[in-house]
């Protein structure tokens, strides 16, 4: 039976030959992965040991735990938080990587994200695995279940399949994409669904704008997306694996519950107003040309990747950050800030008054540096609902690497314009 | 995703009335406010609870009451204290045209029946008493109608019959 490729990766770690959408059966994930964090981790921990009574791990390999939040003020309380998920990853054996970068991006980097891999995190931006062919599931508290039994019951998604067709602007990308999806189909446009990239526009695009526009699927309803994986992806994934992989390719004959297209060089920048991602937020930034900013912020999962430091660089080159505003960089792990400093990047965001910061996921959920009362931000981070990144009482505006570069340099919502390709 | 509270499964007929009416793309940490969604405190939930769409919503609510929700019920980045504080008035159910991803696994997980049944919200108001056959997703209201809805997987009956995912996990796989 022709199969899209969320169904083929799921038959495959269900141990099937072919798994239709809407069946419901329990899924092996290739790894179940979680972020430290209060609440979270500690209280799964616990319960794994003291409520079912699990001393050891049959198959350990396939947890995987990172420290990616609360890295950044050094106090008593993070060390206690960490040193708790040290030492339950110790006792079970877990491979544990800490302060490496954005879990979700370091993820790819040692190997995990590889094509045809299921993925289930707690957090739904595990999505971006998608980038590379992989299937990363946000299933919440259901990480549990998985981390107890190894499997995890599953509904299998339908698929929207998105042709891709073109390239981007000068000073438009993927991030620009998403939100215009989300304008165009609603903020349910593919609830429970699963969307699948594919196309000649999906191959032209980057790793990082893919990895940029899968892990905002959840923003569309959607549980995950996926890009058929070409050879860009494969290359990567030889490159990091440490293990065998799958590929899977959507079948002739697939059954998608819709197919839209979408022509890459007609997309122009967008803004997402401040509350959340819904369509009727969704703004054409010239409409919101003039809002002024007190800060910008360009990181999280969904970007601070080379190719939006390159961005941030193409416009911020030879320019200043405005009187006011100030502007944070945070690259998406180690690795990318290491590259950002080889090729030069961080010099000309620095000479332009920016602020480069240590890899991690605080700026993106209100810990490192809260906005206060009033402020107005412009963010490439997740999410812009009220309090995300500190007071309940600051806008954040969502745009793509250029616009909040652009914007930075313009004190207010700004395009970047024809800044060139990055 | 700590200090929730333990709830006894639903009956197989929940009998009540309609709490609440919300439209589409309805976010649930409203139901409390933003600024308070890290408490489970059950006092305080209760003086914030349905504060901003009826102050008298937690004096008028009895048990088995249901609220229910347009398309898109849950959407947002859910928190978990608004169910809570719902469910600690005695909210029995939610019924929705249909449900976020995220919310409804969260509340799944927690064991609270969530209905789809499309076109609800047009068809109730506020105070129309209701009979939820959870498992048949179907509604039926005082006048006589019958509402029909996508019944929930055998998994999510069992998950809701147990009382929530972690006590049904605990019976399948706890080791002590």
């Amino acid at each position: 039976m022709a199969g899209t490729i969320a169904e083929k990766i799921l038959a495959r770690a269900a141990g099937r030959d072919t798994v239709r959408a809407g069946e419901s059966l329990p899924v092996r994930p290739d790894y179940m992965i979680a972020y430290d964090f209060p609440g979270y981790t500690d209280v799964m921990f616990r319960q794994m040991h003291d409520d079912f009574g699990i001393g050891e791990l049959a198959e350990p390999e396939r947890y995987v735990v990172f420290i990616d939040h609360m890295l950044t003020k050094g106090n008593a309380k993070e060390q206690e938080v960490h040193q708790v998920t040290r030492d339950w990853c110790e006792f079970y054996g877990i491979e544990l990587h800490e302060a490496r970068g954005i879990g979700h991006q370091v993820m790819a980097e040692l190997g995990y994200a590889l094509p045809g891999n299921f993925l289930i995190h707690f957090d739904g931006h595990i999505s971006g695995a998608g980038a590379f062919g992989a299937l990363g599931w946000g299933v919440r508290r259901d990480l549990l279940e998985a981390w107890v039994s190894g499997q995890i019951f599953l509904d299998v998604p339908a698929t929207t399949r998105f042709e891709l067709t073109g390239d981007f602007a000068p000073g438009v990308d993927s991030r620009d994409l998403v939100h215009q999806i989300i304008a165009d189909h609603g903020a349910d446009g593919c609830a429970h669904q699963v969307m699948e990239y594919g196309g000649p526009g999906a191959r032209a695009m980057s790793i990082d704008r893919r990895q940029g526009l899968c892990g905002m699927a959840m923003f569309t309803g959607a549980v995950s997306a996926v890009f058929e994986p070409d050879e860009a992806a494969l290359a990567y994934a030889r490159r990091v694996a440490k293990t065998d992989f799958t590929p899977q390719l959507p079948d002739a004959g697939a059954g998608y519950a819709a197919v839209h297209s979408y022509d890459l060089a007609a997309v122009r920048p967008r803004v997402v107003l401040p509350g959340s991602a819904r369509s009727a937020n969704t703004r054409d930034a010239a409409e919101l040309a003039g809002t002024p900013v007190t800060k910008a912020f360009i990181g999280s999962c969904a970007s601070g990747r080379i190719e939006d430091i390159r961005a941030a660089a193409l416009v911020l080159d030879g320019r200043q950050v405005a009187p006011g505003v100030e502007l944070n960089v945070v690259p998406t792990s180690d690795a990318v800030h290491r590259q950002a400093e080889d090729e030069g990047l961080f010099d000309v965001l620095r000479a332009a008054g920016a602020k480069i910061a240590r890899s991690s996921c605080d700026f993106c959920f209100g810990y490192q540096k809260p906005l206060q009362d009033g402020e107005n931000c412009i963010s490439t981070g997740v999410l812009n609902i009220s309090g995300r990144m500190g007071s309940t009482a600051a806008n954040i505006y969502l745009g793509s690497a250029f616009t909040v570069a652009a914007s930075a340099v313009a004190g207010s919502i700004s395009t970047a314009g024809e800044v060139g390709r990055s | 995703m700590s200090a929730a509270r333990d709830y006894p499964p639903p009956p197989d007929v929940i009998r009540g009335r309609v709490a609440w009416v919300f439209g589409d793309d309805f976010d649930i940490d409203l139901v409390i406010g933003v600024e308070n969604i890290k408490s489970y405190d059950a006092e305080f939930l209760r003086s914030k609870v349905m504060r901003a769409y009826d102050p008298g919503f937690a004096d008028r609510v009895r048990p088995g009451d249901v609220i229910v929700g347009g398309r898109n019920f849950g959407y947002g980045h859910p928190h978990y204290p608004p169910m809570v504080a719902l469910r600690d008035l005695g909210i029995a159910a939610v019924l929705a045209g249909s449900f976020s991803p995220g919310f409804w696994r969260g509340e799944t997980y927690n064991g609270v029946p969530l209905v789809t049944v499309p076109g609800i919200a047009a068809a109730v108001a506020t105070g129309d008493p209701v009979a939820v056959d959870w498992r048949a997703a179907t509604v039926s209201l005082g006048d006589g109608r019958v509402l029909r809805g996508t019944p929930p997987s055998d998994r999510v009956v069992r998950v809701i019959e147990a009382g929530g995912s972690l006590k049904l996990l605990l019976a399948e796989h706890a080791r002590t």
